[in-house]
């Protein structure tokens, strides 16, 4: 069993691949501040509590892989490792006249939620190992 | 999965350098902002406009920013200037001036300059990002 195959360890890479293809796609709208006719992106939110919840019940033993979340009966259940799903920012500050919504103020605020969480789940992740490293006795 | 992190730097890249080019067709109208004509009546220096495109990098798979055209600025008019020495000047004494607006220029370079800074900021944050998950190794 590898280590990525525990419960949470899974979950939180996961959060962490979100969180990359999150950074990759705030990068582009920065990118395209200046690009007529451009709307910005962003990934739709990925259910993860849910997600831990199914991990953290005892009768659920098989693994199960981050999938996108069903707004509606109709959709199809995504594939294993399937990445977001990108969608338009609907509601941005403000449209110049070009077509252009990006708004760089608003990007790097989400840039630097995206970086805190990302710090956030590195943290965990250190912490989870350190709590394995006591259970084995080999210090921390 | 770092590949996505990766594309962000590249990503970012190419933003600075769209935003280097318009730097560069900035200064070159304000460097021309006296350029006229040769011979009498002919037309001055015209006004260099930029654009720029989201275009798929199929090598890459990701959507890169690149310059979409440098156009010439048709829409404003050559000012006219009395000077009936110049070289250029027609019969009346008048030369046509380039249409290089000075103040124009200035916004403009600003607006390149802040977002050539927003995409710097970003390669830095993504770099943090690389830097804490590698930091998870020496733990």
């Amino acid at each position: 069993m590898a280590i990525q195959d525990i419960g949470l360890f899974q979950a939180l890479g996961a959060k962490m691949d979100f969180l990359n293809q999150r950074q990759s796609l705030i990068a582009q709208n920065i990118a395209n501040a200046d690009t007529p006719g451009y709307r910005p992106k962003d990934l739709v939110d990925v259910d993860f509590s849910a997600m831990l919840e199914k991990k953290a019940s005892p009768r659920s033993q098989g693994l199960q892989q981050v999938s996108v979340e069903k707004t509606s009966a109709g959709h199809l259940g995504a594939s294993n490792n399937a990445s977001a799903k990108e969608r338009d920012q609907r509601d941005t500050y403000e449209v110049a006249p070009a077509g252009n919504a990006v708004v760089i103020e608003e990007q790097l605020m989400d840039a630097g939620r995206n970086s805190m969480d990302y710090n956030l789940m590195v943290n965990v992740y250190q912490k989870q190992i350190g709590l394995f490293r006591i259970a084995l006795g080999t210090g921390r | 999965m770092n590949g996505d992190i990766v594309d962000a730097l590249m990503i970012s890249a190419n933003g600075m350098r769209a935003q280097g080019t318009r730097i560069r067709v900035i200064s070159e109208n304000v460097a021309n902002a006296e350029t006229t004509g040769l011979t009498p009546g002919a037309d001055p220096y015209r006004r260099q406009t930029i654009s720029f495109k989201n275009e798929l990098n199929r090598e890459m798979g990701v959507n890169l920013v690149s310059v979409n055209d440098i156009g010439e600025d048709d829409t404003a008019p050559f000012a006219l200037e009395y000077k009936p020495d110049h070289p250029a000047a027609d019969e009346e004494g008048y030369v046509k001036m380039p249409n290089v607006n000075a103040m124009l220029e200035m916004m403009d370079i600003r607006e390149a300059q802040r977002s050539y800074e927003a995409n710097l900021g970003m390669i830095e944050q993504s770099r943090a990002m690389i830097a804490r998950t590698v930091d998870l190794l020496r733990s």
